[in-house]
Parts: C-alpha cells; structure tokens; sequence
C-alpha cells in the first residue's frame, strides 16, 4: 500500500470570512481529537497535488447569484477539466460542507457542483454533503453541528490512523485553547517615527492606514492595504422627502489627494471611521493605555528573533489608531469562537457559564437570537459580560476585521473629472429586542458636513457592470439605489453625445406610494414592446440594485416578454436571455 | 579518431590543391593516423561552394582547407552536416598571420558550427605548420528521428497538468440533478416568539394575536425605569441573561434600584448619548 498523507487535509473557499470560520472550527475539533490537520485556502493550494492526499475536508460558500467565491475560482476550473478523466481521484475521501442562502434559487450550487464533480473524478465521500443555510434560524451551524457528529463518527469507523489515540479522546476545550494566533509587541517612544500624525499629510496618513490594515491581515503588507485615494464631501442632501421610510442621499466628493481615473460601473470602498467613544470605551475596558505604541504579527515570528529589532516592514503605531482603524467593535458581530474565548476569561461563574453555554450546540439558538439576529457588537457583548478580562492578543485574533462599504459609483468621470459621487441608502432599522441601529458607514457619511474637511480613505476596483459602447442600445433595470451606476451610465453618454439618448426614457415604478405595491417588474411589462424592440436591436442589459430577489424577478419578466412579444416558447426565451449573458451582454450587480 | 581498419570516407573541401595535401598529411601526422587509410576525395573552389555532390550520411571526415580567411558559406556547413555520417567530424583549417587573427576566426568558426548542430568544438594547432590553426567538431552520433524511451509516468504521481486556456472543460451545469434545481424550501420560520418583526394575521387563529396584545402591555412603566427590580435576578444582567419574556429585553444592563440609562449605542462617528 501507498505511503499516504496521515494528515487531514482542509479546504476552504471563503468570500466573508464564514467558511474561513467553519474550516478553522473543523481544525480545532480534529485537534481536540489528535488528529493532524492543515487548513489552507483553494487559492494557495495547488490542485495537481489532491491525487497524494488521503482525506480533504471541503467547505466552500456559495455567493450571490450562485458563483464561486473568488479564491475558487481557479481551483474550480481546473477540476472541471474533461481531460482528468473519471479516476484521477480514485483512492481520495472527502467531505462537503456548504454555505448558502436559500433565499436564492442557486441555493449552495457551489457545494452540490464540487460534491459531484468530485464523485466524478473518482474520489468517494465519507459522508453526505452538509448544507448551511443562513435561512435557518440559527444560521449554518444549525446545519453544520450535526454533519461534524456524523463525519467524526464515520472517519473513526473507516479511517482509524487519524486519530491515534483511539475514537474516544477528547480534549476539553478548555486545555486546547492554546496561544492567541497574533503577538503583539510594544515599543519604546523612540522607536516611533519622528513624524507625528498631522492628518494634512496625506502620504503619511496613506502609509498608517496601510501599515495598520497589513498588520491586521497578517499577510504580507500588500500594495491594496494602501487606499488609493483620499475623498472629501462638498455635497450631500436627501433624495427621499423628510416624511418618508427611508433616508436616501446623494454624495458629491472631490479628491483631496491624487485625482484616480475611475470609469463609470466601478465600485467605491469606503473606510468608515469609527465612533470615538466606542473605541475609546473598548480600549478602556481592555485596560490599556491608547497611546502606547505596537506592532502586531503573526506568532509563529515568535521563533525568529525579533526583539529589539524593528521589523523593518512593522513601523509601530498607536494602539488607539490600530484598533480604530482594523477593529470592528460597534458593527459587526462576533462569532460563536469569541464567546467560547471569552468563557475561558471570565471571572464571575453566572458568565461563565453563560459563554460556554452559548458556545455549546445546545445553545447555538440562544446565542443565534441573541448575538446574530440582534447584531450584537463586541462593545455590546463586553457591557453584558463584564467579569471578562481577556488579553489584547485575542481581540485582536477575534473582533471582526473593519471592513471596507462598497458603493456603485454613480457619477461619469467625463462629466465630473475631479469628483465621485454615490447614491447612499442610510439604513436604519429595528432590531428583534426592539433596539433601534444604524448602518456604521452610510450613517457616517450621511452625518459629513461638507464645511469640516474630514478625509475619507477609499479604494476603486471594476464592479459587475462593465462600461458599454456609447452607441450600444441600452436596457437599464435599477430600482431603489440600483439606479446609482446608471446615472453614470446617463451622465456618460450626454457627455458623449451632447444630446439625449435617442428615444431614451426613463420609467420609474414607485413602489410605496400606491396602495398596491408596484414593481419594477410590472414596470417592465408595460413597457413589453420597447424593450422586445431594443433587444431586436442588440440592446445590452443591465441590472443593479440591493435585492436578493430581484434580479430573477427580472430575469422571469424578461423571460416572459420575450416570449410573447416573439411568440417563441418560453424555453427558447430562456435559452436566448442564457446565450446573452455568454455573449457578455446581461450584467448583473445585486448587494445586500 | 577511431581507428577503423576498414577505410574511412573523407572528403576535403580546399581552394589550393597542393596545400592542401600537405595540409592533410600535417593533419594525418597530427592525429597519428597513417596516410594510407584514407583516399579523400577532394573538392576545389572551396570559397564558393554551397552545395555537396554527395549522398548524406557517406562521410566519416571533411577536411576544409583554406589559405586564405575566406572561410565556409554558412550553407556549406549545413551541407557537410548532412553528408557526415553521425558521429563523423569536421575540421577546419586554415592560416592566419596573428594570433588575435586567428582567435576572432576561430571564434566565428566555433560559432557557425554550433549554430549548425556540431557539438565538441575544439580549436587545434598543427606544430609543423607556421601561423596555422584549426577547429574541429563532431556530429551527434544519432540519426534523425532516433527515438529514446519515455518514461510513462502513472496517472497517480503528481504529474503537472498543463491548464491551457483552449483545454476542453466540462458544463458545470452538468453537474446539478433535477432535485438541486428546484427552487430551495426555505426552512420553516420560527418566529413563533411573539414580538419579533412577525405580525399576526387580521383573521388570527392560532392566538397570536392574544399574544401580541399581553406583550404590549409588558412595556415598561416609568416606575419600572426609575426604580428597576428583578424578582428573579436577572433583568439588570443584560440580554444575555434575560429571559424571552422579561420587560427590559433590548435595554443595556442596570443595577438595581437604579435608574435605567438609555444609552444609544455609539451609532456614528459623531455619537449621541442619551440618559432619559
């Protein structure tokens, strides 16, 4: 027999972090089981290599509208190559876990297409694959609690060698806990560059955000930690009246650093700030000093020695800075590992208790409906548990990274050469405890006074919907803040042609303000002909907006007016709108 | 030079008969070979040859002759690789009045010759004779299509396998049954909890609307706000503690007896604070 790998392989392809999640839980169970195991993402590993594995652990989520995420997409392609032929995975076990949304009709396509392909290439499962459902009430671990049981059980039954110290042990979560993965190091005030953080800089300001990010990644500091560009608000007002639901405004923005050619159907990042009494009380409770200066890397650097060195890529800054700039303390919520962190750290026994108990699987739906459903933030968590004295390190391994806010850019470069303005819903809404919160950035920007020149750190990367020919026919579908890129669309093609579109119109379905609800479905079924007449005209379509159901909604409508104003069967129509969007001529971009 | 008792077919190639005779004997006497083994056919006009009368792979040595610094068309040595037997080599000599002449001739020679497909270039001086020098090289000694054993290598090592953008892919699609396509059930709500976003119907049944009414009333009283107390404990901990049906669900932790704060949590960077 072979000599194979006596190592668990995993697998993961995360888009937001979910599946990087469950990957590394699935590694803390193997290990409680001493079991060897690495974990690596589908993009750094090479796929020539499965056929020398043993057993590889998949967990791969599904996004949007049913795609790959984006550290798959090599990988994937190259299992889809015919030319593997049926048996190049002969000999392999695997196992697959999924993480989708059935809200959507490619519910965990990506899942059920792996688990098969795989089986096709000869590899056998170990057990079925295991779906997680952000539908479910408590989310994918409802799914997933129960898969593990099963896999554990049978990799016991056919794979004994994985865990050499029989089926039955099981260390304790409390004796695996093991070391935080991040190592902080605090440094001398002479260390610190001379300079002093005087935000007209711009360079400087650059090169800490950068810096600040680089270290919390723990990757190699990457030119894209880096924002590309500063902005600065000179407009903002609201687009829906004051009475109204929602709070929809249009930003204008000028760039205050290096203008950046953008194109129209880009995307802007957005870092928000955040509140600086939030991050002040985080660090309080954390007991330490905001000023003081740190670098933070990676522990396994712990065994080169640092010292007293400088890590020359590591210029060290403020405490205050780093968490104001990478920790998520006042949006996000944490995952059920912090509270099983936490549990260790906390001193009073009621808490105690209360943190394991919501780590456990027993009451995963008691920390669902407290921690998930409410969006519970760690500044949040710490108020109710307030015994907790938990080390830096481990904050800053578990509080959710700040994230950047993506917007379409709703502004043609060609009409305003130094500015970018976005079409921002504030969001606002009501929790299940009846607790009122806001969106973190859109309520931030929307609260900019254009008169105080506050400095917005942003990044501009190709969205979804690529910029047409200026001749091309157009078919633009974008309800509520979906319409955002298309007035760039619009302002770019007057620029172009100093003239209005020919025979363009725009028809606008206002859904709250009739009794029946009026969608931009039915819009479009009004308007049936035209819009037969402009694709016989090789009209392009696009599609934006903030809905998870729209954009099928939309593809049904089109389905549907294709096939009566052709007269052609509706699997033809079908078929036809599938040969569009391989001709590269239906985009979709849909956020949540 | 191996020594064959059969003869040897060598062909010189030279622009100067006579010396190239003495030249040929100098070489003979240089490899320490006897002159008797070889008949060579000589060619003449070697300065403006391109093209070899002769069969290829017919001869065991060329000889290129010269007196002059004219030296081999580039076509020629393609022709003498052709008539050379594998294995077979060239030698081409010549005069030249200085050393720095002759290393810049030897030089181009070498690299004519590689580029030709000779292999073992090597430069020479015949003793006997002045201001000479040479180079000499071989041809590779396997015929043309000769063909060597490929090792096959087994389906299980991990062989690279190339990714070409023109490589033949699967549908992807191909992999989804009929059961994947339907469109997904949406796993059953429990929203059974009254006072969450769910609302009982107009014509209510199940008695959730009852529910709903008793929950409302559970709206906190200003007495229940400015002197907060807990029969179980409880309500002053924070929602992680409280039960579903505790009146200060949704309210940051109290103390006891104490007025509860209202704190909106941090919402923006330009925060709001309130105490009722």
């Amino acid at each position: 027999m072979e000599m194979k790998s006596m190592t668990l392989l995993i697998l993961y392809a995360t888009q937001t972090g979910n599946a990087l999640d469950v990957a590394e839980r699935i590694a803390r169970e193997a290990e409680r089981r001493a079991c060897t195991v690495v974990i690596s993402s589908t993009d750094d590993y090479d796929a020539n290599s499965l056929p020398a594995e043993d057993t590889v652990i998949f967990v791969v989520s599904t996004t949007g509208q049913g795609d790959t995420p984006d550290s798959m997409k090599v990988f994937w392609r190259f299992l889809l190559q015919r030319n593997l032929g049926s048996h190049w995975l002969e000999g392999i076990h695997y196992a697959v876990f999924g993480l989708g949304d059935s809200g959507y009709q490619k519910y965990n396509f990506v899942a059920k297409k792996l688990d098969k392909r795989l089986s096709d290439l000869g590899a056998t499962a170990v057990v079925e694959r295991g779906l997680g459902d952000d539908q479910h009430p408590s989310g994918y671990e409802a799914a997933l609690d129960p898969w593990l049981s099963s896999l554990w059980s049978r990799l016991n039954e056919i794979k004994p060698h994985f865990f050499p110290k029989g089926p039955d042990f099981l260390v304790s979560n409390e004796e695996l806990i093991g070391l935080p993965k991040v190592q902080v190091t605090y440094h001398n005030v002479n260390d610190m560059d001379s300079r002093l953080s005087t935000a007209t800089d711009f360079k400087y300001l650059q090169m800490q955000i950068g810096r600040a990010r680089s270290m919390s990644s723990g990757k190699v500091p990457h030119e894209k930690s880096k924002p590309d560009a500063f902005l600065k608000m000179v407009k903002n007002f609201p687009l829906t009246r004051a009475s109204h639901e929602k709070d929809v405004r249009h930003f204008e923005f000028e760039f205050v650093s290096q203008v950046i050619k953008y194109e129209i159907g880009d995307v802007l990042e957005v870092l928000p700030s955040q509140s600086p009494a939030a991050v002040d009380s985080f660090i309080q409770r954390c007991n330490l000093d905001p000023e003081s200066l740190i670098t933070v890397h990676p522990r396994e650097m712990e065994n080169r020695h640092i010292d007293n060195n400088v890590n020359t890529l590591d210029v060290p800054i403020k405490l205050r800075t780093f968490v104001e700039l990478t920790m998520d303390v006042t949006s996000a919520s944490p995952r059920r590992y912090f509270f099983e962190v936490m549990s260790f750290f906390a001193t009073a026994e009621h808490e105690k208790e209360r943190l394991q108990y919501f780590a456990s699987p027993e009451g995963r739906d008691d920390l669902y409906q407290y921690n998930q459903k409410e969006r519970r933030t760690v500044v949040e968590v710490l108020e109710d548990f307030p015994s907790v004295q938990m080390p830096f390190e481990w904050f800053v391994q578990l509080v959710p990274p700040l994230k950047n806010r993506a917007f379409s850019i709703s502004s043609s470069p060609l009409a305003h050469p130094t500015q970018v303005h976005l079409t921002v819903d504030v969001v606002s809404w009501t929790t299940p405890f009846k607790r009122k919160r806001q969106g973190l950035c859109s309520t931030w920007l929307a609260s900019l006074d254009p008169e105080q020149s506050i400095y917005i750190p942003v990044w501009f990367h190709k969205g979804l919907l690529p910029p047409p020919p200026p001749s091309l026919p157009l078919i633009v579908i974008g309800p509520g803040t979906g319409c955002a890129p298309f007035r760039g669309f619009v302002e770019e093609r007057a620029v172009q042609s100093q003239c209005k579109a020919k025979g363009g119109g725009f028809y606008a379905a206002f859904s709250r303000d009739q009794p029946q609800k009026v969608y931009v479905q039915h819009k479009m079924q009004e308007q049936s002909e035209r819009i037969w007449n402009l694709l016989c005209e090789g009209a392009a379509i696009y599609v934006a907006g903030s809905s998870t159901k729209m954009p099928s909604d939309v593809m049904v409508a089109f389905e549907e007016i294709i096939s009566k104003e052709s007269g052609a069967p509706r699997e033809s129509a079908v078929r036809w709108l599938r040969s569009l969007e391989k001709a590269g001529k239906y985009h979709v971009e849909a956020w949540s | 030079m191996d020594s064959k008792s059969e003869r040897s077919a060598v062909l010189a190639i030279t622009d100067d008969t006579s010396y190239a005779v003495t030249a040929l004997n100098a070489y003979w006497e240089f490899e320490n070979e006897n002159p008797k083994r070889f008949d060579p056919l000589i060619i003449l006009q070697a300065s403006s040859l391109a093209r070899l009368p002769l069969e290829s792979y017919n001869v065991d040595l060329v000889i290129y002759i010269s007196r002059s610094v004219e030296f081999p068309f580039d076509e020629l040595y393609a022709e003498i690789f052709r008539v050379l037997v594998p294995g077979g080599s060239l030698v081409v000599y010549g005069l030249q009045s200085g050393t720095k002449e002759a290393d810049t001739a030897m030089s181009a020679i070498e690299h004519k010759l590689l580029l030709a497909g000779f292999l073992d270039g090597k430069r020479f001086h015949l003793k006997s004779v002045a201001q000479s020098f040479g180079v000499k090289a071989k041809k590779p000694s396997w015929k043309l299509g000769s063909s060597f054993a490929i090792k096959k290598k087994t389906v299980k090592n991990p062989l690279k396998i190339q990714m070409d953008d023109n490589s033949d892919l699967i549908d992807e699609d191909s992999l989804l049954t009929e059961e994947d396509l339907k469109k997904p059930q949406l796993p059953p709500v429990g929203d059974c909890e009254v006072g969450s976003t769910r609302k009982a119907c107009k014509n209510c049944t199940c008695g959730r609307a009852e529910q709903e009414e008793k929950v409302q009333k559970l709206e906190l009283t200003m007495d229940q706000i400015n002197n907060p107390q807990s029969a179980c404990g409880n309500c002053g901990l924070g929602d992680a503690f409280r039960c579903s049906t505790c009146p200060y669900k949704g309210v940051p932790p109290f103390k006891l007896g104490e007025k509860v704060c209202f704190l909106i949590s941090f919402p923006s960077a330009s925060g709001m604070n309130s105490c009722m």
